[in-house]
């Protein structure tokens, strides 16, 4: 995996992103506003299962209209990353950090599918008060979106980070 | 006004001290820094639609507005102070980075609309909370307020590729320049 990372840093693209100044900053700003766009998702629709949120609008409805943005967002999202991933290859595959966070992302949106199908599935009706174990994983979700962000941003301090966790 | 000496004195502190050296307080304070910014941004962007009658103009705009300003403003002094942390580690670099000013700018003057928009358009908000297209003022606020925070964001993601390094040499060390034999 390393070598890869070696080898993607001397490739013409990775190279090319590396030394055009404004490439990494334009993707990483792009990057920063697709995550307010699905963390606010993740935020609003958790608020609504804790019932502070849109009370009088059923979840579902709420879901629909929000569902199209979240999945396009981190779409974006993975583009971008992908393209600064390919400019900084050796950074990220060493970084512990990038490993967790893209495995967080894979469980994110697994359980993003899952809560779609769940709430589509159950179509309550506004007013509904949702159980204990439901509010539970609402707040569970959004700390770990928040976890997901905090080593997006941990990638560049992984060393200071993890320590002797950090990879190579 | 000269601002140096302010900014001399932040990074001078004992905090910015304790910042600088530590390890992992940086990177927390950075990464609460975006988790704070993305609810800013994104729980504003929410009312601005509203106010420019996107997606619609179904949902009262009184109520949406109530529900998730108080987000805005949590999150807001969240970033704000550890803004100011990040600040203070490297004020004085900070101080001549043109990013840094435009940023602050920025935020000026989204502040200003949103003042703007609370003192006088919301005045008139019952006339247009729900089902009706909302004002030219309140549209002009909603485009202005979504164009400035995007302006703040690509700022301070600048600010990071211009700040440069402090290399500042200390008083008691000598370079010796001479060619090696």
């Amino acid at each position: 995996m390393f070598e890869f990372a070696e080898w993607l840093g001397t490739t013409p693209l990775s190279v090319a992103i590396q030394s055009t100044l404004w490439v990494t900053p334009t993707l990483q700003t792009i990057h920063i506003l697709m995550i307010a766009v699905v963390f606010t998702i993740v935020l609003v629709l958790a608020l609504r299962v804790l019932g502070r949120v849109r009370a009088d609008e059923p979840l579902v409805e709420i879901y629909a209209r929000f569902a199209p943005w979240f999945w396009s967002a981190l779409c974006v999202m993975f583009v971008t990353g992908l393209v600064l991933s390919i400019g900084e290859p050796i950074r990220e595959t060493h970084a512990l950090s990038f490993w967790i966070k893209m495995s967080l992302i894979v469980v994110g949106i697994v359980t993003s599918t899952i809560f779609g199908r769940t709430v589509r599935a159950a179509a309550a009706p506004d007013g509904h008060v949702y159980s204990g174990r439901a509010r539970a994983m609402a707040v569970v979700t959004v700390a770990m979106w928040l976890f997901i962000i905090f080593l997006g941003r941990a990638i560049a301090y992984d060393v200071e980070v993890w320590g002797s966790w950090h990879l190579g | 006004m000269d601002l140096m000496p302010i900014f001399e004195f932040m990074q001078n502190s004992a905090l910015s001290g304790y910042l600088r050296t530590s390890l992992k307080a940086m990177p927390i304070v950075e990464a609460i820094h975006v988790m704070a910014i993305a609810t800013v941004f994104g729980t504003i962007v929410l009312v601005d639609l509203r106010l420019l009658g996107l997606p619609n103009v179904q949902r009262s705009f009184g109520k949406l507005h109530h529900e998730l300003v108080q987000w805005t403003w949590i999150a807001f002094g969240i970033a704000v102070i550890t803004g100011v942390l990040l600040l203070m580690v490297n004020a004085v670099t900070y101080h001549r980075n043109t990013a840094f000013w435009l940023k602050m700018i920025a935020m000026g003057l989204a502040g200003l609309n949103m003042l703007v928009f609370e003192l006088v358009t919301a005045k008139s908000v019952s006339k247009w909370d729900k089902g009706v297209a909302p004002p030219l003022a309140a549209r002009t606020a909603g485009a202005l307020s979504i164009i400035l925070w995007i302006s703040v964001i690509v700022f301070g993601r600048w600010i990071g590729f211009t700040k440069g390094y402090d290399f500042s040499i200390p008083e008691d060390v000598q370079f010796d320049f001479s060619v090696p034999q």
